[in-house]
Formats: structure tokens, C-alpha cells, sequence
């Protein structure tokens, strides 16, 4: 055996001597299949509270499961219809949809211009960068509590400041304004994501060149034509996770609904997250919840899958 | 290289920003140090110091303990989170096929499902499991909400560890876990910081799954504890001890984050760049 082992580590040497730069297409000796053997605690963790549960909202979906009793009855496609007819799904998307184009294109572009700001080799950048991370370290919830105040009507900071500025601030009530809450809390979650985003577009900035920003300019190129044709088409990679990163947040938007506005005046900040949730534990009628959960997952997969085409495509297209 | 113009203009830019965007986060500092009562305005700012409403918010929200609470799941999370997604990723970053391809797209269709979906099926699932509902509760979804991410991002890292440095460990015979645990794996430092920054921050400020799973005072975390003063939103008399909670609640992370500022800026980069 001993020697058998040798015979194959002497082969396998030789063949490494003779090939060290060999094609990755080629099989290495030492990745056998035993290596699936370290996907297994990932992945019975993962079926078991992600993969299973989910599958389950299927079955749910047609019954009148209230999320306790379980002795539920099968209703058919009787869900499914109810959400259609009553509206509140059509409401929710739009809500979402409205959200995530929001916090993808205002976040974004205030997050780049800062990003931009604050790569100039400038004294004091250090300092300024930490700064504009801090909200990005507040849990929702405690960022919810602060901007409620922000927001209050009368005694909160925004129509307080109104006032001292000579403007009327008695009328503002962002968030009991049926057509403009939805933007209200928009904002907040730009606000507390801006930090985030900044950091990977400055990582993005800091990867390019100087020299060939400055042959760029020695050439005459101005300003914004450096930023038009060589800052952004470099940071293509950089604008694509964070596009995906906000699309993702702004779909699974839940916390400044749930803390902020309640879904509320009536269902203007109702997302689609939200409405599960109303739907699961204030209405108790999960077997509805399931069915729009079912929907709603179908939306959330539509629009992932036409992005990362259009991602993919852009991204070519710019290298 | 830049006019003296230019400097002012992007520092003065620079501080009308922040200034617009911290001025929340400020009041309500100022505000937290006022006593419990007063109804004077946020906005005249740091004209008291008393610390009477941190006291009223500490008590009230069990500060000790849920902090206690707090930083057991997020470490215990973090943790077992970068043992179990770092080896998940191995295989998926070293083998070329198709079972390992699919392994990778189940892991990552993960990210787009919300937890707000699937809350009441996984509550069953436990039930089957018969898993009690305490403070370690969810851990278990903590764990599972940041597999997909953490193996993405160790997925990527591990690809551009060359396989050449295992084959010689190979050759002085080393093990399948030697291998790994000795050699692979310290080597995925960078993917390593990154998944306990992005994924610990993210777990110390989640109430959602704490919410659902954990129903005694005493179990709660910080975020959770928060809920105690929703009354207190409406109430301009209530501000100084809902502020001082406020702070109380983020303090521990802007400590982290004043003393590992590094760590947290290439961790929530490197994530990004490498992906």
C-alpha cells in the first residue's frame, strides 16, 4: 500500500512538473466528490427553515388556515380570487413597485455624488465618510421612532423648523397624507441606506487608476467627461450590486410600513411584505396570506429575472 | 492638482449634507439628555445634561439583560454562520458541474425570499421539530437568512484561492479537513470579515424573527425592547426617554464601528467588489 501510494504521489508530481500551468477545465486529482460532504449542515439547515417553509405556503394557499388551528379546511382557488377582486393586490405592487424605483434611482445617484464628494484627496475625508455611514448602523426600528418625530405634525422637526423659518409649518402631516405618506417613508429608507451604498461606490472609485484619470484629463478631458466615460463605465460592477441590493430591499420593503404608518392612511403605504403580514397576524387568515405570498413571490421573481438580464447586458455593453 | 475653490466647494457641499442628513440622529441625541417631562423643543439643542431619561429608558427595557440577549445570538449567529457557509462553499467554488451549479442557484433564489412570507410555516416546522420557543430561537433564522449571501460571497473569495496551494498540502498528506480548516480557510480572511460585518450588523438590529419567536420580557434583544415605548412616539413629554432608548439601542454598534472602522468599511466593500 505504502509503497502504491507513493508510486501515485511520484506520478502525480511528475505530471504537476511537467504541466504547471495546466487548463482549469482539467479535473485536479484532489477534488473528488467527497468535498460535497461540506455543503450538507448548510444545506439541511437551509431545506429545512427556508426551502420546506416555503414550499408549504403552496399547500397553504388553498386552504382556510388561520396560523394556529389546524383543523383547516381546503378552499380551492377561493383565496387566489378574493385577492384579485379585492384590490389590495393591485394597491401593494404599485406601492412597491413605486418604493423600489424610488430608494434604486434617488438612492443610487445621491449615494454616487457623495461617493464622488468624498474620494477627493481632501483633508478631513476620513472623518466625513464615518460620518455619513452612522445612520447605516441604526436598527429600523430605532430609525423608525426618530423619524416619527421628524415627521410629527405641530411639535416634530420638520414642521417645527417650517416655523422658525417663517413658512407655515401647521398643515405638514406627511404621514396622514394619503397621496405623499408613501414618499415619507421612501425617504427614510434612502436615508438610512445612503451610508451603505456610499461605501461600495467609494471601494469602486478607489480601484481606479489615478494615472489614467490623469492622462484622461492631460488629453482635455473635462470633469464631467471623466466622470461620463471613464468613472462610470469603471464602475459598472459597483452599480450593479448596488442596483441589485436596493431592488432587492425596496421588494421586501416591511419595516418603516410596520413601525412608521401601519400600512396607513387606509392602504397608501400597504407594500406587499406589509400586507402578508396584516394578512397573517392582525387578520389571522393565513390560507389568504399564502395565496398572496404565492403572487407576490411570483412578482418579486419577474422582476429579479428581467434585471439581471438587463444587468448583464449593460454591463457588456459598457466593457 | 486641485484650486483652492474646488476644496471649499466640496467641503462645504460635504458639511451642508451631513449636517441635513445627521440633524435627526442630533436632536435626538440632545434630546435624550433632557429630564423625563420636559416639553420643550428638540430643537433647543443641548441645553440640559441629565442622564434621568437614560435611567427611566435602561430600566425600562431591561438594558442588561436584552444586551446580554443581543450580543449571545449575534456572536453565536456570526459564528456558526462563517463555519457552515465557508464550508458549503468549498465544493461549490471547487467543483465543476452541474450538481454544484444547482447547489449554487438554490443557495443564492434564497436572498428573494422575505422572512415575512415564510414566518408561519417555518413557526410549524419548529413545532414539528419540536424546538422550544427561547432566546436562542432565532438564531436558527438568523443562520439560515444569511446562508445564501455568506456562500455567494465565499463562493466568489474561494475561486480565486489557487487550487495548487491545496494539491502540495495534498502531496505532504494532508486531509480532506486538514486541507480545509488549515489551509483554505485562513486564507478567506477577507470574505471572513466581510461576512460577520454585513451579516452581524444586520442580525444585531433585526427584531423581526426576535419578534415572532421569543415572547418573554426577559429573553427579548435590544431592538426588540424598543417596542415598550411605541406609546411614547405621540408623545412630545416622552421624547427624552425614547431618545435615550434610541441611543442606548445603537451605542454598542457605533463603539464596534469606532473601533473596527476598518474591518467595517472593507467588509461591506470587499463583498461587493468581489461578487
Amino acid at each position: 500500500m505504502e509503497s502504491n501510494k507513493e508510486i501515485k504521489l511520484g506520478f502525480e508530481k511528475q505530471s504537476m512538473l511537467k504541466k504547471p500551468l495546466r487548463s482549469k477545465k482539467e479535473k485536479s486529482l484532489v477534488m473528488n466528490n467527497r468535498l460535497f460532504l461540506f455543503v450538507i449542515p448548510a444545506l439541511l439547515i437551509f431545506s429545512a427553515f427556508w426551502i420546506w417553509p416555503f414550499l408549504k405556503l403552496f399547500t397553504f394557499s388553498v386552504t382556510d388556515f388561520n396560523g394556529f388551528n389546524q383543523n383547516y379546511n381546503h378552499v380551492g382557488l377561493s383565496n387566489y380570487q378574493s385577492i384579485f377582486k379585492s384590490g389590495i393586490l393591485t394597491t401593494s405592487i404599485k406601492n412597491t413597485l413605486i418604493y423600489t424605483v424610488l430608494l434604486v434611482v434617488l438612492g443610487n445617484i445621491l449615494a454616487l455624488i457623495l461617493a464622488m464628494a468624498l474620494n477627493s484627496k481632501i483633508k478631513g475625508m476620513g472623518f466625513y465618510r464615518s460620518a455619513a455611514y452612522i445612520p447605516a448602523l441604526f436598527s429600523a426600528i430605532v430609525i423608525g421612532f426618530i423619524w416619527s418625530y421628524v415627521y410629527m405634525p405641530q411639535s416634530g422637526m420638520i414642521p417645527s423648523i417650517m416655523n422658525m423659518l417663517g413658512l407655515d409649518g401647521s398643515n405638514f402631516n406627511i404621514l396622514g397624507d394619503y397621496k405623499n405618506a408613501l414618499y415619507g417613508i421612501t425617504v427614510v429608507d434612502i436615508w438610512k441606506n445612503i451610508g451603505q451604498t456610499m461605501i461600495i461606490y467609494l471601494a469602486g472609485l478607489q480601484m481606479i487608476d489615478d494615472s489614467l484619470l490623469e492622462s484622461a484629463s492631460m488629453d482635455g478631458c473635462n470633469s464631467f467627461q471623466l466622470i461620463r466615460y471613464i468613472k462610470l463605465p469603471l464602475l459598472a460592477p459597483s452599480i450593479t450590486i448596488n442596483i441589485i441590493l436596493s431592488v432587492i430591499n425596496g421588494l421586501k420593503a416591511f419595516d418603516y410600513p410596520f413601525i412608521m404608518t401601519n400600512g396607513g392612511p387606509g392602504d397608501s403605504t400597504n407594500t406587499l411584505m406589509f400586507s402578508i403580514y396584516k394578512m397573517a397576524f392582525t387578520e389571522q387568515q393565513f390560507g389568504k396570506a399564502a395565496a398572496f405570498s404565492v403572487v407576490s413571490f411570483i412578482v418579486i421573481i419577474i422582476i429579479t429575472a428581467l434585471l439581471l438580464v438587463v444587468m448583464n447586458k449593460k454591463e457588456s455593453e459598457m466593457e | 492638482m486641485k484650486g483652492k475653490y474646488e476644496k471649499v466647494a466640496i467641503h462645504s457641499g460635504i458639511i451642508v449634507f451631513l449636517l441635513v442628513t445627521l440633524a435627526p440622529l442630533a436632536i435626538a441625541l440632545s434630546t435624550s439628555f433632557k429630564q423625563p417631562g420636559d416639553t420643550s423643543s428638540p430643537l433647543k439643542m443641548f441645553t440640559e445634561f441629565s442622564f434621568e431619561s437614560y435611567k427611566t429608558a435602561f430600566f425600562t427595557m431591561n438594558f442588561g439583560t436584552s444586551f446580554l440577549n443581543s450580543l449571545i445570538t449575534t456572536f453565536g449567529s456570526v459564528f456558526i454562520i462563517v463555519i457552515l457557509a465557508s464550508m458549503a462553499a468549498y465544493p461549490l467554488a471547487r467543483m465543476r458541474g452541474k450538481l454544484s451549479k444547482f447547489l449554487y442557484i438554490l443557495f443564492i433564489a434564497g436572498l428573494v425570499i422575505p422572512g415575512q412570507m415564510v414566518v408561519i410555516p417555518i413557526a410549524q416546522v419548529f413545532d414539528t421539530l419540536n424546538i422550544p420557543s427561547n432566546r436562542f430561537t432565532p438564531m436558527i433564522m438568523f443562520i439560515t437568512c444569511s446562508i445564501p449571501f455568506s456562500v455567494f460571497l465565499y463562493t466568489g473569495f474561494m475561486k480565486t484561492v489557487p487550487v495548487e496551494i491545496e494539491e502540495s498540502a495534498y502531496l505532504d498528506g494532508a486531509n480532506l479537513f486538514t486541507r480545509f480548516f488549515k489551509i483554505v480557510f485562513p486564507l478567506l480572511s477577507p470574505a471572513t470579515v466581510s461576512v460577520v460585518i454585513t451579516q452581524g450588523i444586520w442580525i444585531w438590529n433585526d427584531y423581526f424573527y426576535p419578534l415572532i419567536f421569543v415572547s418573554k420580557q426577559a429573553e427579548m434583544s435590544l431592538p426588540v425592547t424598543m417596542l415598550n415605548f411605541l406609546g411614547d412616539k405621540e408623545n412630545p413629554a416622552q421624547w427624552s426617554v425614547l431618545f435615550a432608548a434610541c441611543i442606548l439601542c445603537a451605542i454598542p454598534l457605533i463603539i464596534a464601528f469606532a473601533l473596527l472602522q476598518k474591518h467595517f468599511v472593507s467588509g461591506i466593500s470587499s463583498g461587493a467588489v468581489k461578487g
